[in-house]
């Protein structure tokens, strides 16, 4: 097919994943047709001498080892145990229930350990807001446990310079010091944390204000629920901790709210909305509704999602009100938004008590406290939503909370700050000036992971062990509580917040002693049994917060509406979906984590809508503007997001960290420095498009699918491909009309094979995936597991501008819509290998190395692999990836050229030994030039085969077949809304093989290629509301 | 020596071979549990002391190590009748053990194209001088197809596949 039809077909295209391929972009057409965009055959060949006699040197190294001796490898040596503690096997994974806590919410974790190393983490399914799933950011972070750039020892500063220490030397300061204060009770001191509920801080926190009565306690958290608190305080009279029941909810409102993605409770919230999703094959639906400025997780999967400026929502959730007769507002809307406004009060009224109207943590208190009077209005109390305790409320909230730290330093009194966690320096309100202030106190103790940008600024800086090395507790969104659980012991001498501020009160104790104390103190009965049921499940029976009453929601006045000027836009700041606050800066695999939306990795960017890139005279992608607020200013590089509301600029947060590490040092831009108190969340800012471009590397063009192919086919038999072989979709009305849907285009006459189709697949065992496009929401969460799990490197922002990220599941994003829709609907599409029957890699490879097994897996066998690549040209679903480099033995943000620098993997000396502690000993570490892929985790597969065998020959069951659920694949395992299932397609009843059977079940590119993937997806099905004055809508429960 | 003259079972020492992965290199304190009454003062000796009295290991030659990328799994073959002197030879008569075996692909592959040849029953899995023909009357293949189809051995594609061994 030519260039010219090609075009024509793309000009047709109902899915895109960027404008460039909307708008046919030669470039990008041209790069679709050669397998390997970004490489230059010349990159390799422009090797220096000097370079090329650097990498001899280290083969011959490596020759003169293998003639040494009669071996094929050094003389390796075991050593085992001296005395081996109990249940321990050498090899044998351990499980044991921790928890992780983020902006003081904790979500329950299985932490792996092998051979007493922490290596991977799953949700603890016993947790009430894990449920055995977990997210992007659980899922790192046990690559920072292993960060070589932790720090790794006390310094004090003595005249500008860092003298190490070691704790005891801390400790005999703190005691002389703080010693020296009791007596005058604290004056002068305060303390700065991070938000934490856990019992045993809150008890320690309370015997510090015992013991210093004058000092005050301060906390900040970029990311915070000031105005949902403060928001419940307006309509209730108490902060109260709203709670919405997704199970019930059939009709969702979302309001700049991202209950799915940035949501506390999202992993609970995404697991609940999805069985009113899943529930499509009975025949009904909930229906999500959002209005937002940013396309946020929960706008992706919305039946109904507008896209609107932040100051606009008041306005909108007041037409809402009106609408369905609350208040007697009138609100001058547009057409979309009054079309929104009709069809969601239209649902509202007709789900009573079925409801739930959410609004997002950055719209201000008042609508907050109409949301409440509407879901009040709406009979959703104690139906669909109900509250508690807020415990993480304080005066005046985090904002507040600083700002009193901040006046209380400026006007000298302060002689004392001890900074637990928490990076002020970088993320408070910039125009604090924090990083001044700090300056202005005697006494700085700054207890922190990383030597960040207020650690710099301290007098002294005090390592924190990471919540894998240390005993802690926390509470859960419905305050459950939670034992942190040590897996290792500290690995950098560090110690935790509760330890460092028991030493400070001057009851220095090991965080095992503290936990035990905090929760013995409340225990009923035998403390010990209940010590042990609690370590073993990692949640405290009945203690979630008691439901608490709310009288009648008092109503309130609307905030006055924003005006902006021409020149500007509402800037809006986020936390980012790798970063989050930056506190996850020095982690590359979220660095290389695609964005869910944007799918930029290595930075963030200020998102804007197409409309106003095109009038300000931007391109799609590394534009630069100024953006100034109140007087400070900020150049960055912009990125158009379609799904963007018009008239806004989104500033996700966490980026241009100066003192993160090796890997987030300098990537992408601090957007913090706008962040004024004044402006938190949202405020005008004058927009300047200026000279100069920047470099992004988003991966949303990499690996595109092509669909060519398909379509030639179609012209030949002259059925036109009318659902796409790609993605298959409809909204539940036509799927109720139409069960046969998704398989009209089914031809059934051109299963033509290549060979005699594979005959071997008669073992017991056929395994096979499917993903549930319906309730996949694109959080991430299963390709970082996937990462952690499978040893995936990390390359680094060159590499990945190349497309040569490594990531063996990524998440594809879609949309559909014309390019100037200011929100095109979402389609996440999450890709990895399908497992073809009849692999199109295999019949390419000239030596064999892609071959398939018994079970139907398609295996990659990395020795044979010589690196032709032709697999990966075969691929129809682009999900091979070829070491282009030893991937492993490179600093992700290194030299340009890494193999001049680093010797072979072989020699294993240039990896760091602490970062090699976080491979999953049980998968391969591959070398450079050979390809990989996803293997369906061959290695849990095969774990689960050898414990049924084993378990079988000695009775202990009665098949040694793996029974449906007994193998989970990490990226399963993550999913929180359970869109991923694997199993055994010969089991008739496993829940993968009912799943294939599903109407909705398809095989990507299968009917065109006839490929036959054991990975079959189901198609997206929505539930828009009919348009007023068609007939009623579907099966809309 | 120990499984030789003391006729030890291999299992008393290397006691995780038949739930996991590894036949485990025991703790010292496996072999204190003896040689805190037998040659107590041996110098050969002298470094199972030390760890047992400083709680670090003894630093133990690897002599059956495979390459990292194959994962091969005592307790599978174990569970399905493969006896230690198949792959280990016979080390009740080694004064040192060494490799008996070349432990390559190759030869893996021999045995999992026909395993009948050395397979034998459970619970003569560690004997090192078992004999089919004095035991049961049957030539060693006679048992062994018997076996392979009492255990459930899977035929020679599946065994022979890459991800039996390799991740």
């Amino acid at each position: 097919m030519g260039q010219q039809s090609l075009t024509e077909h793309l000009r047709g295209r109902t899915y895109w994943r960027s404008l460039e391929q909307l708008a046919d972009s030669p470039e990008l057409a041209a790069s679709m047709e050669r397998e390997f965009p970004g490489y230059e055959p010349g990159d390799l060949l422009s090797m220096t001498r000097r370079g090329f006699m650097k990498v001899m040197a280290a083969s011959m190294a490596l020759a003169g080892l293998t003639l040494s001796g009669c071996r094929r490898w050094p003389q390796s040596q075991v050593h085992p145990f001296a005395y081996r503690p109990e249940g321990a096997a050498p090899g044998v994974p351990n499980y044991y229930a921790t928890m992780m806590e983020l902006g003081g919410v904790a979500t329950g974790l299985l932490a792996k350990s092998y051979d007493g190393r922490p290596i991977k983490l799953e949700g603890n399914s016993l947790h009430p807001y894990s449920l055995g799933a977990s997210d992007a950011y659980a899922q790192a972070s046990v690559l920072s446990l292993y960060d070589p750039d932790r720090s790794r020892t006390p310094l004090e500063k003595q005249q500008g310079k860092n003298q190490q220490r070691d704790w005891d030397t801390f400790l005999r300061y703190a005691q002389d010091h703080f010693g020296d204060l009791k007596a005058s009770g604290g004056r002068g001191v305060a303390i700065l944390t991070r938000s934490a509920s856990g019992p045993t801080f809150v008890r320690l926190r309370e015997l510090f204000h015992k013991t210093f009565p004058s000092a005050t306690w301060h906390v900040w958290e970029p990311i915070n629920l000031d105005n949902t608190i403060a928001g419940a305080n307006l309509a209730f009279g108490q902060p109260l901790r709203t709670h919405y029941d997704f199970t019930k909810a059939q009709v969702i409102a979302c309001f700049d709210a991202d209950p799915l993605g940035s949501h506390p409770a999202h992993q609970r919230y995404a697991r609940d909305w999805a069985t009113l999703r899943r529930s499509v094959d009975q025949g009904t639906m909930s229906r999500l509704y959002a209005a937002e400025s940013n396309l946020s997780i929960t706008g992706g999967v919305a039946d109904h999602r507008l896209a609107v400026r932040p100051s606009r929502v008041t306005a909108l959730l007041a037409a809402v009100a009106a609408e369905v007769g609350l208040a007697d507002i009138s609100v001058e809307l547009s057409p979309e938004e009054k079309a929104f406004v009709a069809s969601l009060a239209k649902d509202l009224k007709s789900h009573p008590g079925a409801s739930a109207v959410i609004v997002g943590p950055a719209q201000p208190p008042e609508v907050h406290a109409l949301a409440h009077a509407l879901n009040q209005h709406l009979g959703n109390n104690t139906k669909t939503v109900h509250y508690t305790d807020e415990i993480l409320a304080l005066d005046g909230g985090c904002a507040g909370s600083i700002k009193s730290l901040a006046d209380a330093i400026a006007s000298g009194g302060v002689s004392t700050l001890v900074v637990l966690g928490g990076n002020p320096a970088y993320d408070a309100p910039a125009d604090l000036a924090f990083a001044d202030l700090l300056a202005k106190v005697e006494h700085t103790i700054h207890l922190s992971e990383y030597y960040n940008e207020t650690s710099l600024l301290c007098r002294w800086h005090l390592p924190e062990a990471h919540y894998l090395e240390a005993w802690g507790d926390g509470r859960a969104w419905d305050g459950a509580v939670s034992t942190q659980q040590p897996l290792i012991l500290p690995l950098f001498n560090g110690k935790s917040t509760i330890e460092l501020l028991a030493a400070l009160i001057g009851r220095p104790a090991a965080g095992y002693d503290l936990v035990r104390e905090t929760l013995s103190a409340n225990a009923k009965g035998d403390f010990e049994s209940a010590w042990r049921q609690l370590l073993e499940m990692g949640v405290l029976p009945a203690s979630t917060l008691p439901a608490v009453q709310v009288g009648q929601a008092r109503p309130t006045p609307l905030p006055a509406a924003i005006k902006t000027t021409p020149d500007q836009l509402e800037a809006v700041f986020t936390p980012d979906a790798s970063m989050y606050d930056g506190r996850f800066a020095n982690n590359g695999w979220l660095q290389e984590m695609p964005d869910p939306m944007s799918k930029l990795t290595w930075d963030n960017a200020a998102l804007i809508s197409k409309a106003d890139a095109d009038r300000l005279g931007l391109p799609t992608s590394g534009g630069m503007v100024r953006l100034e607020i109140a007087g400070r200013s900020l150049d960055i590089a912009t990125f158009i997001l379609p799904g963007v509301a018009p008239g806004s600029v989104i500033l996700p947060l966490g980026y241009g960290r100066t003192a993160a590490g090796n890997v987030g040092d300098n990537v992408g831009f601090n957007t913090y420095a706008l962040r004024t108190l004044a402006a938190l969340d949202f405020a005008p800012a004058k927009i300047t498009k200026i000279d100069g471009s920047y470099l992004l590397a988003a991966t949303q063009e990499h690996h595109l699918i092509d669909e060519v192919g398909a379509s030639g086919r179609d012209e030949r038999i002259g059925q036109p491909n009318k659902s796409g072989s790609i993605i298959h979709e409809a909204t539940l009305a036509e799927y109720q009309a139409d069960k046969h849907l998704f398989h009209r285009d089914d031809h059934g006459n051109i299963k033509l094979q290549l060979w005699e189709p594979p005959s071997s697949f008669n073992d017991p065992h056929a395994w096979g995936m499917a993903v549930d496009m319906t309730a996949c929401i694109g959080c991430n969460a299963c390709a970082v597991a996937c990462q952690a799990e499978n040893n995936v490197p990390v390359v680094g922002k060159e590499q990945v501008s190349k497309n040569r990220e490594m990531h063996w599941l990524r998440v594809d994003r879609y949309f559909k819509g014309a390019p100037d829709d200011p929100s095109p609907q979402v389609i996440h599409l999450p890709m990895f290998c399908m497992h073809c029957e009849n692999a199109p890699c295999e019949s390419v490879c000239p030596v064999a190395a892609t071959t398939h097994d018994a079970e139907g897996l398609n295996v990659m066998v990395y020795n044979r692999c010589i690196g032709t690549r032709y697999c990966s040209n075969n691929c129809p679903y682009k999900v091979r990836h070829f070491n282009y480099f030893d991937f492993h033995a490179t600093d992700p943000r290194g030299s340009a050229q890494p193999w001049l620098d680093i010797p072979d993997t072989q020699q294993r000396t240039a990896i760091d030994q602490i970062r090699q502690m976080v491979y999953n000993p049980e998968v391969t570490v591959r070398m450079r030039g050979v390809m990989e892929k996803c293997t369906y985790c061959v290695q849990r597969l095969s774990a689960a085969k050898i414990h049924a065998k084993v378990d079988f020959a000695n009775g202990k069951r009665e098949s040694e077949l793996v029974q449906d659920g007994e193998v989970v694949t990490a990226c399963q395992s993550a999913c929180p809304t359970e869109a991923i299932v694997f199993g055994n397609l010969n089991d008739p009843h496993s829940r993968v093989s009912r799943l294939h059977a599903n109407a909705r079940a398809y095989g990507m590119l299968d009917e065109p290629l006839n490929t036959r993937p054991r990975t079959k997806h189901l198609a997206i099905v929505r539930n828009p509301a009919t348009p007023a004055g068609a007939a009623d809508d579907g099966g809309h429960a | 020596m120990h499984a030789g003259q003391l006729g030890m079972d291999c299992r008393y020492c290397h006691n995780t071979v038949e739930k996991a992965g590894f036949a485990a290199i025991p703790p010292t304190q496996t072999c204190m549990n003896c040689h805190a009454h037998i040659r107590t003062t041996s110098e050969r000796l002298a470094p199972v002391r030390d760890s047992y009295a400083t709680g670090k290991s003894i630093d133990w030659v690897k002599v059956h190590d495979l390459a990292d990328y194959v994962y091969f799994n005592h307790s599978a073959h174990l569970a399905k009748g493969v006896g230690c002197v198949s792959c280990h030879g016979r080390i009740d008569k080694m004064d040192v053990v060494h490799n008996d075996q070349p432990l390559t692909m190759g030869w893996c592959l021999e045995c999992h194209r026909a395993p009948e040849k050395h397979l034998r029953p459970r619970d003569q899995i560690t004997n090192m001088t078992w004999d089919p023909l004095a035991e049961t009357g049957k030539t060693q293949l006679q048992l062994g197809l018997e076996l392979k189809k009492q255990y459930n051995i899977h035929d020679s594609a599946y065994m022979t596949s890459c991800s039996t061994c390799h991740r």
